[in-house]
């Protein structure tokens, strides 16, 4: 699975990277994420997460191929 | 003149051409336009800021920017709803983000561009980094309805106040 952060993730996370683990859904890749960096758990919490340019939420099945990209809270403007 | 609701980009790399999206504004049936432009200030909670850099999701913050602009539009009536943010260096005074709205009477034009300007800073997948006179950076200001609604996708408005 493919991972793209952006912004202050950046901060935590390379911009864009592979997850090689099995997650299904959102919460489980958080717990993967959390795995590589514990100190993202704040920032994480306030992510949003998107697949094919849509957001989505925890009851989306990721599967393996996917590209998911995190969206921290916004500050355009 | 026309209803430039979906024809103008919402992300630009290049600085913003205020006049231009202003003459594409106009409409015979508004007798009310309203700009509103943020602009970037020197200063933020006590820092000097050099100059921000703008990032953006550009797929999900053009879908999200035309919803948002299709959504006022209806909701208010207008005959034009205009949004443009940059993306890249923005240095100080210079415009980050303009708002036009256009429709018959002054109201709906200014609750609409507030409406716009608002779901448009707490939504759309667009962020800054600050970086200050003294060689520092942080991204910032971000959103933080989350705290409050607990849920990253609910926010809490001031065009609802």
């Amino acid at each position: 699975m493919k991972i793209h952060v952006y912004a202050a993730l950046k901060d935590y996370f390379q911009p864009e990277f592979e997850v090689s683990q099995l997650v299904t859904n959102t919460d489980e890749l958080k717990a993967v994420l959390l795995t590589l960096n514990d100190k993202a758990g704040d920032i994480l919490s306030s992510c949003r997460f998107a697949v094919e340019e849509g957001f989505i939420d925890n009851a989306f099945k990721l599967n393996q191929y996917d590209t998911v990209v995190i969206i921290p809270p916004a500050s355009g403007g | 003149m026309a209803d430039s609701t979906v024809e103008i980009p919402a992300l630009n790399g290049l600085p913003l051409d205020i006049v231009r999206l202003l003459s594409l504004a106009h409409h015979p049936g508004a007798g009310a336009v309203v700009l509103f432009s943020g602009e970037v200030r020197d200063s933020n909670r006590g820092q000097s800021v050099a100059w921000l850099e703008y990032e953006a999701h550009a797929p999900l913050a053009n879908t999200l920017i035309a919803e948002i602009l299709a959504m006022a539009k209806q909701r208010w009536a207008l005959h034009t709803a205009i949004a443009q943010h940059r993306v890249g260096r923005v240095d100080i005074g210079d415009t980050a983000v303009v708002v036009i709205t256009a429709s018959a009477h002054r109201s709906e034009a200014y609750a609409a561009n507030k409406y716009i300007i608002d779901r448009i800073k707490h939504e759309a997948p667009i962020w800054k980094c600050e970086h200050y006179t003294d060689g520092t950076k942080e991204w910032g200001n971000n959103c933080n309805c989350h705290t409050v609604t607990g849920d990253a996708a609910r926010h809490i408005y001031e065009h609802d106040r």
